[in-house]
């Protein structure tokens, strides 16, 4: 316990945390305060108007989708057969699409929550997955590089316990200060789509939905975290981790996709991490092949696939897991001179 | 005599790429007593803080068995760390860390009272200076503050790798009397060091490394006993006559500009009887004392080739040259005849 509050004190302590810190406070400050500069709360008219527009745009796609059906049967006027529709009229069937034209959709001008709640998360976790990663490799990063991994040695010669302990509350202090971190800024936009803007619809679905991009991006921070903590005790400085995330980006990510697609090699996204951590943070993610269809032409193909969120999580935990353990297998062996 | 440490038949070597297979300690053994301000001597790359490291479990040793406080080390090292201080090497801190803060969070992890952060930032003289930032310290301060987390846990036995690198000559002195007070107190010293005058004027005991192995031992007065030519220096009116008359009486003699240097000499009335007789007075009678220094040098073989830059100690170890413990019938070959 008293480790757990020596490490707590020292990482919050860590100039660059501070700074990270800031950085935080700072995006978030800056992303509200445009916002809310941009924002106003809509008139009744304006809401009305957008009512409006929102019901002509659904009664235009039945009425397309409702013309491409007579098309196919034949019940189309002549003037009318130069009009583009797909092979497929599904395609155009409102009651298949994902979603339907709303009022909020048509409030240029007005923040609305619950349509811009999510894209504001999913930026939070991006910069709460570079704060852990960078937080994580630089906390152990620079204590093997200073020698106060050494010093703490002296003190409790307990290799894995001690790098165990510096994981643990490295993991802890990361995941509160995400959840502090991502409740104030939804809270805030909430607030402004109170008071400045349009709350849009926030019903059970919503809030469900959302909790789980929350859920699945706090799992993203932790992994990252873990990772960067893991490559920088295995490479014994910060740079290491750093390095190997460069490396990793521009050998596989950039010049194997390159190689595979020039091999015509099948669904090459399902090699690359970017596309698990996509499929995790969304939930799925669709990828279009181009070898599946073939050369034939003939007759309709689908191209696409999907990587769902069960695999790219296992992609992404034995991928932690491995460097991890490796981590603190050379740590326990490792001389440190 | 209780054993502090006790280390037996010490093996490291060390493999790399680029260097290839360097053996730093080569069965090596240490007994440092309960009590005993130990000094730890060996040239640069000898093997000491190799040693240091393995007995505190930051190098996994290849081979040997080490004690510390009777805990075998590093397995149940854990259990007695508590009572053990120590530094290794020049100890580096967080630059944007106080001393005070970086004591506390020692203390902190150790569970050590809190209140002892100010009482050894105060007996190592940082007292004032406590609250500035680390990377504003010289070398000596951030010397001062490793000794003081090592301080810290009131240790019993303390572990010192080169305490005195960067101090100045009042800091030496500061550092020299902490060592002192803390030995009257009861706390068990190893103190490694280049500083030879110092370890001589600090330590009661003395082990001598050199490549890995090993060359000498035991109390610093009977090490220095094995170097002791019963030399004198001898200044007189005639030296060349002098000469020619303890050399016929059976002394060797060594003729400098000003003065002879006679070996052997069992009794110094000897030579103030054989001169006088011949009406020869001396001037100057001066027993020639071997030194740590000239002992140290005779051992490890660094003032073999005054002339020529020496080497760091980095090949395997000359197996024979150095073998067992110090030969007491080992001379000091070079000239202690100066200012000696």
């Amino acid at each position: 316990m008293n480790l757990v509050r020596a490490e707590l004190e020292r990482l919050g302590a860590r100039r660059f945390v501070q700074l990270m810190l800031v950085l935080l406070v700072l995006a978030f400050g800056v992303t509200a305060a445009t916002t809310l500069a941009g924002s106003h709360r809509p008139t009744v008219q304006e809401l009305s108007d957008a009512r409006a527009n929102a019901a002509e745009a659904r009664r235009h796609m039945d009425e397309m989708y409702q013309r491409c059906v007579d098309r196919v049967n034949g019940n189309l006027p002549p003037e009318a057969e130069e009009e583009y529709f797909p092979a497929d009229c599904n395609e155009l069937d409102p009651v298949r699409q994902e979603r339907l034209p709303v009022a909020t959709d048509f409030l240029p001008g007005v923040f609305v929550f619950a349509q811009q709640a999510r894209p504001l998360l999913y930026f939070l976790v991006a910069f709460l997955v570079l704060f852990g990663f960078l937080v994580g490799a630089s906390y152990i990063g620079a204590d093997l590089n200073s020698g106060g991994v050494v010093n703490l040695l002296l003190w409790r010669p307990q290799r894995l316990a001690v790098l165990g302990t510096k994981l643990g509350t490295l993991l802890g202090a990361v995941l509160g200060l995400s959840l502090l971190a991502s409740a104030a800024y939804l809270a805030a936009f909430w607030l402004i789509g109170q008071a400045a803007g349009f709350p849009g619809r926030l019903d059970g679905e919503f809030w469900r939905g959302l909790g789980a991009v929350h859920g699945r991006g706090l799992v993203l921070v932790l992994l990252a975290t873990a990772l960067g903590f893991a490559l920088a005790t295995l490479g014994r400085h910060t740079s290491a981790a750093l390095g190997t995330v460069a490396a990793y980006a521009v050998v596989w990510e950039l010049g194997a996709r390159l190689v595979l697609e020039i091999v015509d090699a099948p669904r090459p996204d399902r090699f690359m991490l970017s596309s698990h951590v996509g499929a995790w943070l969304t939930g799925r993610a669709e990828f279009w092949d181009g070898q599946a269809c073939g050369d034939s032409g003939a007759g309709f193909c689908d191209g696409f696939y999907t990587l769902t969120w069960g695999p790219a999580l296992a992609v992404l935990l034995a991928l932690t897991a491995v460097l991890g353990v490796a981590a603190f297998v050379a740590f326990r062996r490792r001389d440190l001179i | 005599m209780t054993a502090a440490i006790e280390i037996e038949g010490l093996r490291k070597t060390f493999h790399s790429l680029r260097h290839g297979r360097r053996v730093a300690v080569d069965g090596f053994d240490l007994v440092v007593g309960a009590g005993q301000v130990h000094g730890f001597l060996g040239p640069n790359g000898s093997g000491k803080t190799t040693t240091l490291r393995a007995l505190l479990g930051l190098v996994r040793a290849d081979g040997g068995r080490m004690s510390v406080l009777g805990a075998p080390s590093p397995t149940h090292l854990p259990e007695v760390a508590g009572r053990v201080g120590a530094i290794v090497e020049s100890p580096q801190f967080f630059g944007n860390f106080t001393a005070h803060r970086t004591l506390r969070l020692l203390a902190v992890a150790g569970g050590v009272p809190v209140s002892r952060v100010d009482e050894v930032l105060e007996q190592v003289g940082l007292r004032d200076r406590g609250h500035e930032r680390v990377k504003g310290y010289s070398l000596g301060m951030k010397q001062r503050l490793a000794v003081a987390s090592a301080l810290l846990k009131g240790p019993e036995l303390l572990i010192l790798d080169e305490p005195a690198n960067g101090l100045d000559p009042a800091g030496i002195r500061e550092m020299r009397d902490l060592m002192r007070s803390l030995a009257a107190a009861g706390v068990t010293v190893l103190v490694s060091s280049h500083i030879l005058g110092e370890i001589q004027l600090i330590c009661d005991h003395v082990t001598i490394i050199s490549r890995g192995r090993r060359v000498a031992t035991g109390r610093v007065d009977e090490v220095l006993a094995g170097f002791d030519q019963h030399e004198f220096r001898v200044r007189v009116a005639e030296p060349g006559r002098a000469a020619d008359l303890l050399g016929a009486a059976g002394l060797p003699v060594r003729a400098y500009a000003d003065h002879l240097v006679v070996g052997q000499v069992s009794d110094p009335t000897t030579v103030s009887r054989v001169l006088g007789e011949q009406g020869l007075w001396v001037q100057e009678l001066t027993p020639l004392r071997p030194d740590l220094e000239s002992a140290f040098l005779e051992l490890t073989g660094e003032g073999a080739h005054p002339a020529l830059p020496r080497q760091v100690d980095g090949a395997e170890p000359a197996h024979g040259a150095s073998e067992g413990l110090i030969d007491l019938d080992v001379r000091v070959g070079r000239d202690r005849g100066g200012d000696a």
